[in-house]
């Protein structure tokens, strides 16, 4: 596995020169953050929490001159901690039903396609449930755009583990979906 | 089993160094099984995407309590029964202002003193004289409410067609008769005038 990492948008010289950096890194990467910890099961405002705490600790971070080599991995890393301090929603939430969260779907579709798309990411939700921990997580943060490596800065893998972990995962939902 | 079959996922994320990346790529141009795992790897891949875009959307949106929806539903249901239960016409109508005794009284006397101011003007004996006898209008009405009989004791009044009318529009000695019905207060309940 190659180890380069998705270079950001800005240069990362300048994030310890300020604030503003730490601000333009925050509306690059608040989204997929945000998606990242909500999709590991926190409540929109558990993971705004979380988002939040991160952010402020990159900022201390940056002001003591830490590393500045995976800035995106580092911030999910932080992120992924906070949240599994959280474990009583982190299952809680992964336990409910997705059938509500999943009631959106499609406002302007359909009957039928409604019905089929609502049917294709229930069972693709239960498949997700199915995967070991490890598995949905290197999904999740692949979803978010993390390279492998940073994928493994964050769960504390190797990057050759998370390759197999990501290709044990796709294979098995694709059995699940497809059967 | 290919070879490149454990890397195509890993390919299609563009995580194999670059020698690896392209012999994947050379078995893949010639495999048409791998191609159609990549294709299927490609749809699960979107697939979890759209999965975790729905599960952050809908986690945008306020929730409704789970107590809410069969309180919302039977509120609605209620309302629906009271709308078709209640009648309507529950709401009494506006009060009808009909004349009292007094105001019938009143009435009668100021018609008695016209009918002797009219009856005593040269003019209006001039005007008799000329008048020819036409049907009265009132007579159809009469036979349409000649059926009509008051449930409580009823006060009649008479009154000269020359009090109603102006002087010389009627023949001379044609009367009207006012029945009041009187309601339980007092109140003059309705007033039936016939010839």
């Amino acid at each position: 596995m190659s180890d380069d990492s998705v270079p950001l948008s800005l240069p990362l010289l300048r994030l310890a020169a300020g604030g503003s950096e730490v601000t333009s890194l925050y509306r690059e990467l608040r989204k997929p953050l945000l998606r990242y910890l909500v999709c590991l099961g926190l409540s929109r405002d558990e993971a705004q929490d979380v988002m939040h705490d991160a952010f402020v600790s990159l900022q201390q971070h940056l002001a003591l001159n830490g590393a500045q080599d995976n800035i995106r991995g580092w911030l999910f890393r932080v992120a992924h901690n906070q949240a599994r301090n959280r474990q009583t929603s982190y299952h809680r939430r992964f336990a409910e039903s997705l059938d509500a969260e999943m009631q959106f779907l499609s406002d302007d579709a359909s009957p039928e396609q409604h019905v089929l798309e609502k049917e294709k990411l229930h069972r693709l939700a239960m498949a997700m449930r199915a995967l070991e921990k490890s598995e949905r997580e290197c999904l999740l943060l692949r979803a978010g755009g993390l390279r492998y490596r940073e994928i493994g800065e964050v769960l504390g893998m190797a990057t050759s583990t998370v390759g197999d972990t990501v290709e044990r995962a796709i294979r098995k939902l694709a059995k699940e979906c497809s059967s | 089993m290919c070879d490149a079959e454990n890397n195509l996922v890993a390919w299609l994320d563009g995580e194999l160094p670059v020698e690896q990346a392209a012999s994947v790529e050379r078995h893949v141009s010639v495999c048409e099984e791998c191609r159609g795992r990549i294709a299927v790897f490609r749809r699960v891949s979107e697939s979890v995407d759209l999965y975790c875009g729905a599960v952050t959307a809908a986690n945008a949106r306020p929730r409704v309590p789970r107590w809410a929806k069969p309180v919302l539903a039977f509120g609605a249901a209620a309302a629906i029964v009271l709308f078709v239960v209640v009648p309507r016409n529950s709401v009494p109508p506006p009060p009808v202002l009909t004349p009292t005794i007094a105001d019938a009284s009143t009435i009668a006397r100021n018609s008695a003193a016209t009918i002797s101011a009219a009856e005593t003007s040269p003019h209006t004996a001039k005007l008799r004289g000329t008048i020819h006898q036409r049907p009265h209008v009132g007579s159809a009405v009469n036979a349409e409410t000649s059926k009509w009989q008051p449930n409580e004791s009823a006060v009649q009044i008479a009154i000269p067609a020359d009090a109603v009318f102006p002087p010389g529009a009627m023949p001379k000695g044609l009367n009207f008769v006012a029945e009041l019905s009187i309601a339980p207060d007092g109140s003059v309940r309705q007033v039936r005038l016939r010839q």
